[in-house]
């Protein structure tokens, strides 16, 4: 070995010093890497750890967005069960109505089968023909009447039923001025004081469009109910030569983006709506009526239900001099 | 039994190392494998090179020639194992069809079949530290393995990379030099032997360490 070194020519020379600084260098190399992939991998495990604490709280959240589904599909039937309570008054008297033709009619028609038969007996046959013409518009009315009750309760069954979301064409005049006189009546039927004047402007142009009745009824009910709800409770006021006022409208317009839409507006002459409340309004379980008497639903789902026909739900309000609800449908 | 310390230390190693990797070969993965039969190759190579030298007394470089083709290729096969893509397979077909080409080009114009085929042996270090590095880069980028001492491929490419930059500059030196010199100096080629050693001790620990690793989930199931 001391012979091998003995041959330090400069070749040599420049070749173990430049190999010392190559494996040096090399050798460097792998430390450092070593030891930043420590750094890296802590880093990474770090990373690792929080991936897994962040999949455990994505699960929670879906498991909770579950629940909330579930939860918002029992408060939306809760809703409907509510504004079905509203309407049960305004439906028992609704159906009363036609009830009372049916029974007077039928009462009627039997005592003008009893003249007919005595009549025939008689052997004058002109007075039992004419009488019989009486029978039958007299039976005429039962129909209608029978059919108009049977109308309410199919109507009552529609809104308490899940709905399969399919649109169909609704007369929302119809609509409108149906869910009007249940809901007055209903608050009739509760608070015998009540009275409210209703004012109806539909247009006739629109006859049908295609909606969801008995999802779009619901709004117009909600709208209808707090609108009686305002006004009554400025009526509590004393307010002299104030006239409870609910104006329900419809109109076929051109909007300004050139397409046709039906609005049903729900106007009352209330309070208005406070400027500070009128962002909230739409919010879930946002309510200004005492506690027990308001979900805080009622706005919040017909926003969406609107929101889901493709349409839009508007508010003007006037402290001091009412508010305009308009429903904005596409057609 | 061999001329001196180095060179019992050499070949000690590499008879461990072909004992070892065949002890473990159904224990290791597939580069593991690989690599044991680099080692068994090698020590045959070996061996066989001696025989030329010391018992036929003639020129051991022809069995180098063909060794590095040889050697070459069983490390274009294990680093095609640790990258594991369609790409990098292509792109060491491709160096181990370059290098048999060079080599061909070295023996008919360069280095005869009775030279030092240093050239060759050149071009295959440089090859081999690239690889390295790139293996080095895509254990950084996969993250793998939760120790990275206790990984395999560390131990097998840190050992690749040590050795064959020395090699590079040895075998540099050698082409360019070793003609002029008349005694061409030793100690260059001890240090290189060392380092040779070196390497495959870090193949032993390498081939230990994926062995202990492949055995445990045997053993957890």
């Amino acid at each position: 070995m001391m012979h091998l070194l003995s041959l330090n020519s400069a070749e040599v020379t420049i070749f173990l010093v430049a190999g010392i600084i190559l494996i040096g260098l090399f050798l460097g190399f792998i430390l450092y890497y070593i030891f930043t992939y420590r750094d890296k991998q802590k880093a990474y495990l770090l990373l690792e750890s929080q991936n897994k604490e962040i999949e455990n709280n994505k699960k929670v959240i879906e498991n909770t967005l579950i629940d909330l589904k579930a939860t918002q599909t029992q408060l939306i039937q809760s809703e409907k069960m509510a504004s079905l309570g509203e309407l049960t008054a305004g439906i028992a008297h609704e159906i009363q109505n036609p009830l009372n033709f049916v029974n007077n009619f039928s009462e009627v028609n039997k005592e003008l089968l009893d003249e007919m038969v005595e009549e025939l007996k008689k052997g004058n046959t002109e007075d039992a023909i004419s009488i019989a013409k009486d029978i039958v518009d007299n039976e005429a009315k039962i129909n209608h009447h029978g059919k108009r009750a049977d109308t309410i309760v199919k109507g009552m069954l529609q809104h308490s039923r899940n709905n399969s979301g399919q649109k169909e064409p609704t007369d929302v005049n119809a609509l409108a001025d149906e869910y009007l006189r249940l809901a007055y009546h209903g608050l009739r039927a509760k608070d015998k004081s009540f009275n409210a004047t209703m004012q109806t402007d539909f247009d006739e142009s629109i006859g049908v469009i295609n909606i969801v009745p008995q999802e779009i009824g619901r709004v117009i009910l909600n709208l209808i109910t707090n609108a009686f709800y305002v006004v009554n409770e400025k009526k509590k006021q004393l307010l002299e030569g104030y006239e409870p006022t609910v104006t329900v409208a419809t109109k076929k317009i051109i909007n300004p983006s050139g397409s046709n839409v039906v609005t049903i507006s729900v106007a009352d002459n209330g309070n208005g709506i406070p400027q500070k409340v009128l962002d909230k309004i739409f919010q879930p379980f946002f309510t200004t009526k005492p506690t027990g008497q308001g979900t805080g639903l009622g706005l919040s789902l017909s926003y969406d239900i609107v929101k889901a026909h493709g349409g839009e739900l508007k508010v003007e309000t006037k402290e001091g001099e009412g508010s305009e609800f308009v429903i904005i449908l596409p057609i | 039994m061999f001329s001196d310390f180095p060179h019992s230390l050499y070949y000690g190693i590499l008879f461990i190392g072909a004992l070892t990797g065949l002890l473990l070969y159904s224990r290791v993965s597939a580069p593991f494998k690989s690599v044991a039969l680099l080692l068994l190759v090698t020590l045959v190579n070996e061996l066989v090179a001696r025989y030329f030298k010391y018992q036929l007394r003639i020129s051991n470089n022809p069995v180098y020639h063909i060794f590095t083709v040889i050697e070459y290729l069983l490390y274009a096969i294990i680093y095609s194992q640790f990258f594991k893509s369609k790409k990098w397979k292509q792109i060491l077909f491709v160096t181990v069809l370059l290098l048999v080409f060079w080599e061909g080009i070295n023996l008919a114009f360069f280095q005869q079949i009775t030279k030092s085929n240093t050239n060759t042996l050149l071009l295959e270090s440089l090859l081999l530290v690239i690889l390295s590095l790139n293996l080095f880069l895509k254990i950084r980028t996969d993250m793998e393995h939760g120790n990275l001492l206790s990984m395999g491929s560390l131990w097998f490419n840190a050992g690749v990379l040590l050795y064959y930059a020395v090699a590079i500059l040895i075998w540099g030196f050698h082409s360019l030099k070793v003609y002029e010199l008349q005694d061409p100096p030793r100690i260059i080629y001890t240090l290189l032997l060392l380092f040779n050693t070196l390497l495959y001790s870090l193949f032993v620990v390498s081939i230990c360490l994926d062995a202990f690793s492949q055995k445990k989930p045997k053993s957890a199931s």
